[in-house]
């Protein structure tokens, strides 16, 4: 056995010089902290989407014509349904772990985005965009953009109710847009609502456009960050020179390996136990029906809380109209994500003026501005998603959609600014007393003075005493 | 530490090595009975639940194990690797630039008029390239102005039945398009029966109601396009589900809560010489949310 | 008129078995015994007069409180009282809510023929339920109903006070008699076109949805696994985050290091 794969690595050897390749390789070192691990959780799920994607694929129908669904579920038997609407019914109900695999895909994506995000968030708070790691940051907000897209062409593929009234939506805000929104609508949509061409035109792009810039700039965004290798947080023995961790074979690779199948037992057993997207009691799209509650999927949530919450202020001028969904739906995301995907530039210009390279991370105490104004951030996103559900919290909580909207309203101006201030004051008595977040009494060490009694000692930003 | 002591410590990790191993191999199995039992289940019929189960419980299991595995069997030392930089620096840099330059420079200082045709060139090209994007859709005209509404159309519900003055029940309300044009995305309309006298309209408009009873709004919220579909009968309100813009039936449709900004356009309605409603003509404006050139004819 | 009386107690006989047990009993065309009646007047006086009037056809005590006259008659009199809404409960929140039923089958009888008869609609609807009208019922809802109730009945907020409420549990007969009463903010006929009780389309019609959502509570098609509420992608993101992100964020924690 040990002889066959010794042949085997000469033979790849000679070929390709691989073996001087890999042992560098496997020897480089990663630095080790749990939170260096949540962007792996994002790649994790990107496998999961290809994989079971991949096995939705050979079985949907991107096509409107209408077909006649002969299917098990009684309540739409002799309907006339969209073929696309008729195949993931059928993948559902008659091919076996049909259902499970479209369940996994769905919470798979549902996921991913929340990793992408959490993982953009630890990125920001510790500072680890800085020069010279711009340009992956840049590339991590196409990532975003992309797995956006990717979510919302992918349920709005199904063809029902819920997802076309989304959609519907989409071209309500694309029609918005000054001057050439008409045009820019007719032309992705193939003509007014609802153009037949649409779904077949999702299908190319949530199965082919997408995913190849998605796995194109995840290729890229692993390869700089190798490239630079990784940061690390401040510690002993941890330099602005040099990277201490573990190295790639064997700590990094099992570690990985691990939290790939965790990531994929955690999908699996979801995409079993709860049900998600139930497009057969939704039904197929007409775009004279609605249901209730309507939401999109969560990470266009956001969006849905701004349209809800947007003034009905529209802006007509020689007859010229400017919708009042352009305000929340287009100018408040491009700017809020224009300033985030511009964050390390705006920075260092107007606050830190700090232009110099850096591997080691701070902590977030460590830049309170900064993290002020990420959980300020946060909290305007947090109020748009709480408004986007604000129907369903209105029945549990047993108050009016009304009294939520306003109460959101102005806490959309109220509450990042006490965020930012309570966050920045947090911040700063962390520095001052080097204790832990979480473990406070952890923070300080007794210490025995001279006159026989005892002192606390405060700790420096290593953990060791002063 | 002393050589008791490192004993006793080699001992302890040695006991908690073998404690993971052992537990490394109960989830290494629990990974192999599952992954049997999927196949099972699989031949069996297959049932969504226990298949996302046992998965779990294969993965799972495995993960465990792995996780173990680099957790408590793995050596825990930390390796250094130094930091290359990353600059190819100032000569680096320089020595790029002169081979870029070597042979075309002169090129480009000599022939700048070449160049110059060279860049229109290319951009006629590019500006070229885009045609076939502008054969992805039609240009819109005045279709988003305009509805199948006509002078004269009859009205009927979704199946095609005729709609009449009897159709809606005090205080109900049906969904209705034109005749032959049942399903319509844009013609889609509500014809809501309110008490007589309750309707608040400018003459004109009110004159379009027939009875003064049977008011007729357009299903196409102005805010974000989706149909109106709930009405509530007390208050004789429109309830958009999207976004929750709120319609005041017995004024115009006109939104009082949310963030719609415009009226439900009106249908104007008549009676024909048999009794069925028909249209007066199209709606009063163009249906749906704004767009940039929504005020021009 | 015999043959009446046996289809009508064999209908009797299929709604009492197709509803559950506890406090919902269906009322078919009430006999016209004058005990009923009597006993009827003597319960309106007793849990109703205070709010509703002494007269069930005349004026009501208080201008937030319906006349019964034009509520939907001896319908809406079986409706409330079977589904525990009336008598009113001192409850904040939604205004019509459904709870356990104040009185027994044979009261709720008595009192649907003493106003039923008073305001002159004495008449409550027959519902026939039939797994072949599931197709049908369907239809109709999403026509009809979907855009307060949702597709798969879970029920949504309306603005104000008012929810339409989650019909994934109630009985035929509770949509028989919503539809023709049109309680609270529900529109009379449902949203139904040529609704008219007395027609037969409507009574198929009629017959179909309640069919449709039967089926929402017996055979609910949750193939997906837990439904979570049932009420859309709100959820789902919820658990996504939580249970999904919140447990590998733990397990990130195993594996990783703590510097």
């Amino acid at each position: 056995m040990t002889t066959m794969i010794e042949r085997s690595l000469k033979y790849v050897d000679e070929r390709l010089g691989t073996a001087s390749f890999a042992r560098r390789a496997l020897r480089k070192v990663f630095p080790d902290h749990w939170s260096f691990l949540l962007g792996e959780i994002a790649l994790f799920c990107l496998v999961v989407l290809v994989f079971t994607g991949t096995f939705l694929t050979f079985f949907y129908n991107p096509s409107v014509r209408e077909v006649v669904y002969d299917g098990p579920y009684r309540p739409l038997q002799g309907q006339h349904v969209s073929a696309a609407f008729d195949s993931v019914l059928r993948l559902s109900f008659e091919v076996r772990a049909g259902l499970l695999m479209r369940q996994v895909h769905h919470w798979a994506a549902l996921v991913f985005v929340a990793a992408i995000v959490i993982h953009l968030c630890r990125i920001f708070f510790t500072g680890a965009f800085r020069r010279p790691r711009e340009v992956n940051w840049l590339i991590g907000m196409a990532l975003l953009f992309l797995a956006l897209g990717e979510g919302f062409t992918g349920y709005s593929l199904p063809d029902d109710l819920l997802s076309g009234i989304g959609l519907r939506i989409f071209y309500s805000v694309t029609l918005s847009i000054p001057v050439i929104g008409t045009w820019v609508t007719y032309l992705l949509f193939g003509g007014e609502f609802p153009a037949g061409d649409i779904i077949s035109r999702l299908f190319v792009f949530h199965v082919m456009l997408l995913p190849a810039l998605l796995i194109g700039l995840v290729v890229v965004h692993i390869f700089v960050l190798v490239l630079q290798k990784h940061t690390q947080f401040p510690g002993r023995g941890r330099t602005e020179r040099n990277v201490v961790g573990k190295r790639l074979w064997p700590q990094q690779t099992f570690k990985s390996v691990a939290l790939l199948l965790f990531t994929t037992a955690v999908l699996a057993l979801l995409g079993g136990l709860a049900q998600i997207n139930p497009v057969w009691q939704y039904g197929q799209f007409r775009p004279f029906d609605v249901t209730s509650p309507a939401q999109p999927d969560w990470y266009i949530g956001f969006l849905d809380g701004a349209l809800r919450l947007g003034p009905p202020w529209d802006l007509t001028l020689f007859g010229f109209t400017i919708s009042e969904v352009f305000w929340p739906a287009v100018l408040f995301p491009g700017i809020a994500f224009g300033i985030l995907t511009l964050w390390p530039w705006i920075e260092r210009r107007f606050f830190t003026k700090d232009y110099a390279e850096h591997h080691l991370l701070d902590r977030p105490r460590d830049a309170p501005a900064r993290t002020a104004t990420g959980m300020a951030g946060l909290m305007v996103f947090f109020i748009m998603f709480l408004e986007g559900g604000n129907d369903i919290l209105g029945v549990l909580l047993n108050v009016s959609v009304e009294a939520i909207t306003r109460a959101l309203q102005w806490a959309l101006f109220i509450a990042p600014v006490v965020t930012w201030l309570v966050t920045f004051w947090v911040c700063r008595s962390l520095q001052r007393s080097h204790a832990h977040p979480a473990r406070i009494s952890a923070g300080l060490r007794l210490r025995r003075t001279t006159a026989g009694g005892y002192e606390t000692a405060p700790l420096d930003p290593t953990g060791n005493p002063e | 530490m002393d050589v008791e002591q490192e004993r006793e410590r080699e001992q302890r990790l040695t006991t908690d090595q073998r404690r993971a191993e052992r537990a490394a191999a109960v989830a290494f199995t629990v990974a192999i009975l599952a992954g049997i039992g999927l196949f099972v289940v699989y031949f069996a019929g297959g049932q969504t639940q226990i298949e996302g189960v046992l998965f779990c419980l294969v993965l799972g299991g495995l993960g465990v194990g792995v996780a173990l595995w680099a957790n408590r069997l793995l050596g825990a030392h930390e390796a250094v690797e130094e930091r290359h930089e990353l600059t190819s620096g100032v000569a680096g840099r320089e020595a790029f630039g002169h081979a870029l330059a070597e042979e075309v420079g002169p090129t480009l200082a000599r022939r700048s008029l070449l160049v110059k045709l060279l860049a229109a060139a290319g951009g006629a090209l590019g500006l070229a390239l885009l045609l076939p994007v502008l054969s992805l859709g039609p240009a819109p005209g005045r279709t988003l102005k305009e509805t199948p509404w006509r002078r004269g159309i009859r009205v009927v519900d979704e199946t095609g039945r005729l709609v009449t003055l009897n159709s809606v029940p005090e205080d109900g309300f049906i969904t209705v398009f034109p005749e032959g044009h049942q399903g319509s995305a844009d013609a889609q309309a509500l014809l809501i029966r309110v008490p007589a006298g309750s309707l608040e309209l400018p003459p004109e408009r009110l004159e379009a109601v027939p009875e003064g009873t049977h008011v007729a709004y357009s299903k196409i919220c102005t805010h974000a396009g989706c149909p109106v579909g709930l009405y509530r009968a007390t208050t004789r309100s429109l309830l958009c589900p999207c976004h929750q813009s709120q319609f005041d039936v017995l004024d115009g449709a006109r939104p009082f809560f949310g963030p719609a900004a415009r009226r439900l356009p009106q249908l104007p309605l008549g009676v024909d010489d048999q009794g069925a409603l028909i249209a007066l003509g199209d709606f009063y404006e163009p249906v749906g949310p704004a767009f940039w050139d929504r005020g021009r004819k | 008129m015999r043959r009446t009386a046996i289809l009508l107690g064999g209908i009797a006989l299929l709604a009492l078995l197709l509803t559950p047990a506890a406090g919902t009993a269906t009322q078919q065309q009430p006999g016209s015994s004058p005990a009923l009646f009597t006993r009827g007047r003597e319960l309106y006086q007793q849990a109703c007069a205070s709010c509703h009037g002494p007269d069930p056809a005349g004026q009501s005590v208080y201008g937030t409180v319906p006349s019964l006259k034009d509520v939907g008659g001896a319908a809406a009199v079986n409706w409330a009282l079977r589904t525990g809404r009336m008598p009113w409960k001192d409850t904040v929140g939604p205004v019509i809510e459904r709870g356990q039923p104040r009185f027994g089958g044979e009261d709720i009888r008595a009192l649907t023929v003493y106003i039923g008869r008073s305001v002159g609609d004495a008449q409550i609807p027959n519902v026939q339920t039939s797994p072949a009208l599931v197709t049908r019922g369907r239809e109709l809802y999403g026509q009809a109903c979907s855009a307060c109730h949702g597709m798969n009945g879970a029920g949504a907020a309306l603005g104000g006070a008012n929810i339409a409420p989650s019909l994934q549990n109630v009985s035929p007969q509770d949509v028989a008699e919503a539809i023709k009463i049109g309680p609270g903010e529900m529109p009379v006929g449902g949203g139904l076109p040529d609704y008219d009780f007395h027609s037969a389309q409507s009574t198929q019609e009629v017959n179909a949805i309640a069919s449709y959502v039967e089926s929402l509570k017996t055979r609910p098609y949750n193939r997906g696994g837990a439904p979570i509420g049932g009420k859309g992608p709100v959820p789902e993101g919820f658990v996504a985050w939580v249970i999904g992100l919140g447990v590998l964020v733990l397990a990130a924690r195993w594996i990783g290091g703590r510097s």
